[in-house]
This record gives C-alpha cells, structure tokens and sequence, in this order.
C-alpha cells in the first residue's frame, strides 16, 4: 500500500490540476500586478517600466487618501461592531428556548443574499424621496436626511449608513461562529460555574468570553479581510459619490482600472490592498489568537 | 459540523425557571431585532407591485391592483432571465470542476506520502488571504488577449481557483481524519489509487463537500466585481451584474427596478427556507474550519 | 463511474488547455492585435460569412431592446433598414452596452483584437485615443466618393474629428447645450428669460420666493455640473489651449469667479443636487419639480419619450452672458482592421442618409449634420428653440472636460467643479489645485 501511495504518477496526477490552476490563474497574476504597479500601462498601450511613479502618485492622490481613510473605517468598524453585536446576539439566542432557530435563521437570511441586490434595495431605501424619508415625512420630519448624500464631518454619514448595512448584512455570520463556539462548550463546565454560586452575567464573563476568544481571531479576520475587500454594497449604494466621498480601495481600483484604464496605477492600489490583507491577518492572529483551552 | 448541528439541538439548559421577565425582554428584542431584518424585504416586496406614482404617493400601503408588469419588464428588458440561466451554468460548473479539483489535491496532501504534502498546502492556503482585486487586471488583460474575457468560461476559471483554497483546506481534514484501515482494506482487495479516491474517501467526504459546495456557490452566485469586469455581453452577464446594470439607464422607474430586485433574490430566499438549518449551520461550520 | 471520471479528466484536460494557452500567448509577446482582428470578428457573429455575405459588427452606448431614448431608437431604425436593404450582401451586428461601461467593454473588445467594425465615440480626447494607437481608421477615402461628404452642412463639422488633415470619424448629429425651462413655472413666479448672468440670479430668486425649485442639476454625475462651469467659463473668457500650453495659468482669477457664481448659484439647486444622478436630476426637471434644467438637446429626445405631456411647457433659451454654444456629435469610427471596410462605410453612410437624418430632427430633437430638408411641425417643439439659438450663436464649442488634453483631465475638472460645489474646496483653492494638476500632468 505505501508503495501505491508514494506513486509518483499518481501524487502529480492529483495535484497538477489545482497546482496549475492556481499557479496560472493566481500566483503569476499576482507577481504580474506587483510588475504591472511599476508601470505605465494604459489600456491597449503595452506596459512600459517607470519605476516608483505610480506609488508617489498614490500619496498626492486625494480620492486615494479618502479610499484609505474610509477602508480602516470599514475595517474597525465591523471588525468592533461584529465582536459586539455577534456576541450579544449570540449569548441571547443561547439563552432563550423556543424560537433560536427562527431567529438564527432570520439574522442569517442576508449573508447569504447577494449584496448587489441587497446594495440596491437599500440605496432606494435611504434615498431622498423614498423608504426611510417618506416614513418620516409621516412622522412630520421636515428636513428628512439626505442619508447618502451628506458631505459633512470626517467620517461622513453615508459611510456610516453604508457601514450599519454591512453590519446588518454580515452580523448573522459572527453570531453563527460565536453560538457555535458558546454550544461546543461543556454543560459541565457551566454547571459547575453555577454551584458555585454564578450568576448567569459571570458565567458569560470568566467562562464564555475566555473559552471563545480563539473564535473572535477567526471571525475578525473573516470580518476584517471581508471588509477590505468591500465593494459591492458601496458600488450599488453610492457608487463612490457623491465626489468619491465614499470610494474605498476596492472601489477606486475599479475606478481607476476599468473606467480610467490606468492598469498599472490600479495594480498599485491592488498591491496596497494586499499587503493591508496581510498585514491584517498577521496581527489579528498574533494579537487575538491566544492558547486554545481545553473544554 | 456535526458538533454544530447536534449543539443546535441541544436544549437550553441555563434557565431552569419558567419565562421569567428578562426572557420576555429578550424575545421583544430578537423580535424587534427580527422585523428590522424582514421589513425591509418585505417593503421592497410590496411595492415592486405598485406603479411609480403609487410608491410617491401611498408608499406603505398594499398596492391597488395587483400586477406583474413590472416583473415581466424587469424580467425581459432587464435580461433577468438569461442572467438566471448565465449564474447557474457558472456556479453549477464552477461547483462541480473545485469540488474535483480541490477534492483530488485535498487527497493529494492528506493521503498520498511525499515530502513537499504540507508545503502544497501552505501555498494553497496563502491563496485564502489573497482578494480577488488584486489579480483582476493581469487576469483581465490576458484573457481579453486569448479570447476568454466576455465567454463564461472565462469567469468559471477563476471562480474554480479562488474557491480551491477552502475546498483543499475542508476536505484535507476529512481525508486525514478517515481511519487508515479503510485504505488499506481497498488496498488489499486490489482497489487501486483512484478507485479509493473515487469509491471510498469522496463518498466517505460527502459532509465536506456539501459544505464547501455550499460556499462555493453561494459565493460565486454573489459575486460582482469579477463578472462584471469580465462579461460586457448583455447576454452572457451573470444575475448581480445584470441587476447591477440595470439600475443605470432605469434609474427612475423605481417599481421596476424593485420588480428587479425580488427576481434576483427571490430564488435564493426559496432554497434558504427550505433548507435554512442546513445551510446556517453548513456555512458556519465552513467558517469555523475557514 | 469509469465514465464519470473519464469525462471530468476531460474537462479538467480542456480547461488547462485553454489556461495554457493563455500563459504562452501572454509572455510570447502580444502584437497579434491586427492579426486576429478578423478572424475574431467572423467569430463574433457566428461565422456567417461563409454564404457571401459580409459580417460586420456595430458597438453603441445603449440597448436597443429596451431604451425609450427616440435617438437610440432611431439607431435601431437604420440598423434594421441596412441589414433589410442589404440583405444576402452586407450585414450588421450591434454590441450594445451601457454608456458608463461603454469605454471599458470597447476597450476590451480592442485589446482582444476583436475590434467591432464600427464604433461609436464622443470627439476629444477619447477620440483621440483610438485615432493615435491606430485603432480608428481614416475616412476620407469613402467621404469624398459620390458625393457623399458634399451631403453634410459644411466642412467645419469635421473639425473635431480631424486629425492631421485626415477625417477619423463621421458625426451624426448635434446637440447643444441649453437652459431648458418650465414656463408655466416661469409665468407663475413672474420671471422672464434671463439675458445675463444677474438676470439669471434674478429669475432665479423670483422662482425660489414663489415656492419653486429653480434649478435642478446632477453633481452626481459630475460632467452635469462642471457643463455649467463650463459655461462660466466661456463668460470668464478663459482658454484650453492656452492653458495646456502654459502661457495662460488656471490662477488668474477667472477660475476663482467661475467658482464663486457657481456658489451663487448651488443656492438655487434643489436639494439632493450633490448626489443626484443626470437621469434623476432630468426626471426632476420633466416631472416639474424644478424650473431650469441645463443640459445638452439629446435631452429633449428622453424628455419626449418620458413625459410626452412635458412638450409644451418646455421652453429653451442660451445659457446667460456667453455668446457661443457647448456642442457635441455622436461619432462613428471604423476600426483599422476591419475585414470588410466597404459594409463599414456603407453603415455609417445609412446613419447620416436622409431618412435617418430626418428621424435625427424631427423625432430625436437632435440638430442634423446634412443639409436634410425636414418638417419643422412635426419635430419636437423644442428642437426648433434650440436651431434658433443655434443659429444665432457664435460658433460652438466642446464640453469642457472633452476639450482637455486627456480624459483624466477632464474628470479631474469635473470633481474639481463638484468639489467647489460641496465646499471642500473654495474657489482659489480649485484655481491652484487645477493650476498644479495642469503642471503635473499637462504641460510639457
């Protein structure tokens, strides 16, 4: 049997397809768009070679610095909502009898709608004269919002309706981790936290909390890369407007890329964006990620 | 999965007094919770009946008659129905050729002895960090060169690719974790290496494939930026991106563009009822290994 | 099961083919553009040239199926009556796409060597970018056989499609930018038709007190917006091309003005102005929720086909205090490596014939490039306003953000304008800003 499973013929045949594939179709497009980031290359010119240009423009790029500053917006934001809002969600529906099913599977209902479609329902929903603005035109509000319009303050406040819509849209999957996390730990365990005269507040804090803390390092990193890659909710909400107030790497790559045909000035932001993946993987695992316990 | 699905069952076994007053306070919220999460869809769902001036001027109540105009618009102007059939040739294809793929490698590394096994993997697994941004224009710009931008074929590759990460990573674990007697038994009844991959671990795997098929596809069913980067044929465009660019030149006609929106969703709501348990706890389960 | 498996190595086998090819075609060096232009072409249409027929392709901005735009429905029109009139010989193909992906789709096409036969473009810069790769090819050739260039108004509307002498692309029409406005709003609120920029303001304050919505414009899209800069401009008397080539700087002073009437005026813009798309900000102006809307004639063929009801109402008048005119004509390019320049040029031939330039006034209330002669009753009232101003005005000139060295550029004007708009920028600080851009990317 060892001598079949060190077949030589028989490993490559099973490996070459994926190795291949993901060779061809990832690993060379990658190195090609790090060389693309040091070019000249628009469109239908071939690529010519200039150096670190693109990377200078990319620090006197306005739309640039908005799309940086909105990313870590995003990224903070869901990676300390989701740990919030997944966690509350997660110990109530931990703590109820009937119905958990019900509304587990009502929370979770838009991870699994396309955000394209739920981008667009919302964009309508927040818009000037539409949804949100007509109820409270109802209620008397005169000077309804303009939710997705706004250009004022730092962080403006369609990035915040933008932000809460990918809260609602995603949160059901943190809860998922974190109730799955909560159930795998042992009835003993909390037991004993009970006769030893817990209340149900402590046991959450000494024993959940700690037992799931290698969960919240997978779900931050699900929820922090997710949110680098953020497009479609932005592209179908605001397009990046109004004057790209709202544009994120994501969206400005796919700006400059397939609308300006600056490829080698997008591949740049590309590179940007990987590296930001990276180094945000790396950190929440050395940061978050501690012993796992045993249960 | 199985400790997920089995946990879910599991009864509650915190409160051992009746509905007390903080339980009542916790269903107002998980249902006040719940309505934030149905309205919405509901209010889109409601209006996609009415005609535009219907939605400025009674936008909260039923509609008055009730009519699929709007639906058959959205449907044929919007090539909604072609871009149903586009996404599930894609996804469908995508599904079963990573499912393959990422099986067969998975196998590869978990079962087969040679020394570079947990070396292949790491490289697999670099992929999962790896979005899809970043590989758009090099990929873009040579399939444009051979032919393959604006055909299907040319997003179900990459969609293969970027799914094989998480397939390989799933379904290794299956495969070490199947007892070694098994092999050897087949071995022994002169199965040779792809009759056991074929007739023992996938079938023994089903539980991995179903959740990164699962993944898989909802993923790629989902997916924008790549379809909509790739495809400029009206008739070959996936459902998100056809939905995407109908709203440019229908900007105003808003019970449409709602007609529109229930279409594209509407398919995924009837599997996800259906098979709501199963797929939460497959796609959770996907995660927590993820 | 041997079958099955069978039939997924095949698969995989064919999949890795195609890849493969990928790879070496990519690092074998990729100047095949012209070499596969052809052969992809026959392959874009189903290959049915094999019966004698000659298959060309037409790429357009709009979907034909479901626009309600009367110019693009007129497209539609020729298309059909070219394949009819010329069946068993010539036939024609569209690929249509949306206007904000169409640049992105053409350009694919291109890269790919599938260059469609002929092409639609706007003149400027992004004309320029396919007559200097050598992706358009020059016309004259087909013009100035049977008589077909002496069929237009005049030489002069060649002059943004010339490049080195040579004709690049045919126009088909041309649409001017006006202030469209509601005139029953007008005689309500006792406003006239301004004349210059403080009866402009005027008008304006008269609307807003009696409880209208002056204007209504889209700074989400912002070529809407910097159009009415534009104008300011023209009033301010500023020069592109003195601008490109430094011996005049954004700076001066002009610019800052421009800024300041543009702030003067955003008191008059309804209120999700700073978000609101063109087609939203139009609907605004045809549902009469807004008096004034400034936009270019193509306009009127969308405002028609929406709300027929709006016709009467809509009066046009210039743009206060500028004696010329903002233009632009749709333009068709043939591609340089079409296989059958002859269908080509008979296409684009059908688009400025009588029939189509009849349609093109008296349907699409665009003004027409040939000397056609059509029904004035018949075409929209609108268009009627607008020949007038048209020929009261002297001469005409390209949309700002076309007229600049590079898309870029122009981009860069537009979300500088809305900048001005939303505050977060004061007018000198737009000046400088354009002045540096201009420095950086511009000048040489």
């Amino acid at each position: 049997m060892d001598k079949m499973l060190r077949n030589k013929k028989a490993i490559i045949l099973f490996m070459l397809p994926a190795f291949l594939l993901f060779t061809l179709v990832l690993f060379i497009p990658i190195v090609q768009s790090v060389y693309y980031s040091f070019c000249d290359y628009k469109g239908i010119t071939e690529p010519v070679y200039v150096g670190l240009k693109n990377y200078k423009t990319l620090l006197s790029d306005k739309t640039f610095g908005i799309a940086l500053k909105n990313s870590m917006f995003f990224l903070i934001f869901s990676c300390v909502s989701q740990l919030i809002v997944g966690l509350i969600f997660a110990a109530l529906l931990t703590n109820i009898k009937k119905g958990r099913n019900a509304f587990k599977n009502i929370i979770y209902l838009p991870c699994v709608l396309s955000s394209a479609a739920l981008g667009l329902m919302w964009m309508f929903i927040f818009s000037p004269k539409l949804g949100i603005n007509q109820l409270l035109e109802k209620c008397g509000v005169e000077e309804a919002p303009l939710w997705l319009m706004d250009t004022k303050g730092y962080i403006i406040l369609p990035m915040w309706v933008i932000a809460f819509v990918s809260l609602w849209q995603y949160v059901g999957q943190s809860m998922m981790l974190y109730m799955a996390q909560i159930s795998g730990i042992s009835k003993s365990l909390m037991e004993a936290s009970y006769i030893d005269g817990c209340t149900k507040a402590q046991t959450f804090r000494y024993i959940t909390l700690p037992l799931i803390k290698p969960m919240v390092a997978t779900a931050m990193s699900l929820n922090a890369i997710g949110s680098l890659k953020f497009f479609d909710l932005i592209f179908n909400m605001t397009e990046g407007g109004p004057n790209h107030k709202t544009e994120v790497l994501a969206t400005h790559l796919y700006q400059q890329g397939f609308k300006y045909f600056k490829y080698g000035y997008a591949s740049a932001i590309g590179v940007v964006l990987l590296i930001l993946c990276l180094l945000v993987t790396l950190f929440i695992n050395k940061v978050v990620k501690t012993e796992q316990y045993e249960m | 999965m199985s400790s997920t699905r089995s946990a879910i069952a599991e009864p509650d076994f915190s409160s051992k007094k009746k509905t007390s007053g903080i339980q009542i306070v916790i269903y107002v919220f998980l249902v006040l919770i719940s309505i934030t999460y149905i309205l919405p869809l509901l209010w889109v769902f409601n209006v996609s009946f009415k005609t535009n001036k219907e939605i400025f001027t009674s936008p909260f109540s039923l509609p008055e008659n009730i009519t699929f105009d709007n639906f058959s618009f959205a449907w044929t102007a919007g090539r909604l129905g072609t871009a149903t059939l586009n996404s599930f040739i894609v996804c469908a294809v995508a599904l079963i050729l990573s499912m393959l793929i990422g099986s067969m490698a998975a196998f590869g590394i978990a079962r087969l002895r040679w020394k570079g096994a947990k070396l292949a993997m790491t490289y697999f697994l670099t992929g999962m960090m790896i979005p899809i941004h970043c590989v758009l224009i090099p990929l873009f710009t040579r399939f444009a060169k051979i032919g393959l931008s604006n055909s299907l074929l040319g997003i179900i590759i990459p969609y293969v690719t970027f799914s094989l990460p998480i397939t390989i990573f799933i379904m290794t674990g299956f495969f070490k974790g199947m007892p070694n007697e098994l092999i050897e038994c087949a071995c022994i009844e002169g199965a040779n290496i792809f009759q056991i991959f074929m007739k023992i671990c996938l079938p023994l795997g089903k539980t991995g494939l179903c959740v990164t098929g699962l993944m898989t596809f909802i993923g790629n069913w989902n997916e924008l930026l790549l379809a909509m980067v790739f495809i400029s044929d009206d008739a070959k465009k996936t459902l998100p991106v056809a939905l995407s660019k109908f709203v440019g030149p229908y900007n105003t006609n808003y019970s449409q563009m709602f007609a529109a929106i229930i279409i594209a969703i509407i398919p995924t709501i009837v599997v996800y009822c259906l098979f709501s348990n199963q797929i939460v706890d497959g796609l959770t389960a996907g995660a927590v290994k993820g | 099961m041997k079958k099955r498996r069978l039939l997924a190595t095949l698969m995989t086998a064919a999949m890795f083919a195609t890849t493969l090819t990928g790879c070496g075609g990519s690092s074998g060096g990729s100047s095949n553009n012209s070499g596969s232009g052809s052969s992809a072409t026959t392959n874009n249409n189903g290959g049915g040239s094999s019966d004698g027929v000659q298959e060309i392709t037409w790429m357009f901005w709009d979907d034909l199926n479901a626009t309600e735009d009367k110019i693009s429905l007129g497209y539609k029109d020729t298309i059909e009556r070219f394949n009819k009139d010329f069946e068993g010989k010539y036939h024609v193909t569209p690929i249509t796409t949306n206007l904000e992906e169409y640049y992105n789709n053409l350009n694919a096409h291109v890269s790919a060597g599938e260059t469609p036969d002929v092409f639609i473009v706007s003149p400027g810069p992004q004309l320029t970018d396919y007559v200097e790769p050598g992706v358009a090819a020059p016309l004259d050739e087909y013009l100035n056989k049977d008589g077909w260039k002496d069929t237009f108004k005049s030489d002069a509307v060649f002059t943004q499609q010339t490049y080195d002498g040579k004709i690049y692309a045919v126009p088909l029409n041309t649409a001017a930018a006006c202030c469209f406005y509601n005139t029953e709003m007008f005689e309500k609120a006792g406003a006239s038709v301004p004349k210059n920029w403080d009866e402009m303001i005027t008008a304006c304050d008269k609307l807003k007190a009696a409880g209208y919505t002056p204007v209504t414009i889209s700074a989400g899209t912002a070529w809407c917006l910097s159009m009415v800069a534009g104008y300011l401009c023209e009033a301010e008397g500023v020069s592109l091309p003195k601008l490109a080539d430094g011996s005049a700087s954004w700076e001066d002073g002009k610019l800052e003005s421009v800024g300041n009437k543009l702030l003067q005026f955003s008191e008059y813009f309804q209120r999700t102005a700073a978000g609101d798309t063109n087609d939203v900000a139009t609907a605004n102006f045809y549902n009469e929720e807004a008096a004034i809307l400034i936009q270019g004639s193509w306009v009127i063929g969308q405002m028609n086909g929406a709300n027929p009801e709006f016709e009467s109402k809509c009066g046009v008048f210039q743009f206060p205090g500028v004696e010329r005119l903002i233009a632009k004509s749709d333009s068709l390019c043939m591609s340089s490596t079409t296989k059958y320049p002859e269908a080509s040029a008979a296409l684009i031939k059908y688009f400025t014939d009588d029939t189509a330039q009849k349609y093109t006034a008296e349907v699409g209330g665009k003004i027409p490039v040939t000397n056609v002669k059509y029904d004035e009753s018949v075409a929209p009232k609108q268009l009627s306003y607008v020949m007038d101003i048209f020929g009261k005005a002297k001469g005409t000139f390209g949309f700002y953000n076309e007229s600049m060295p590079t898309t870029e550029t122009g981009a860069h004007f537009d979300d500088t304008m809305v900048a001005v708009f939303l505050k977060d920028m004061t007018p000198a600080e737009a000046a400088k800003d354009m002045e540096d851009y201009y420095k950086a990317n511009c000048r040489k």
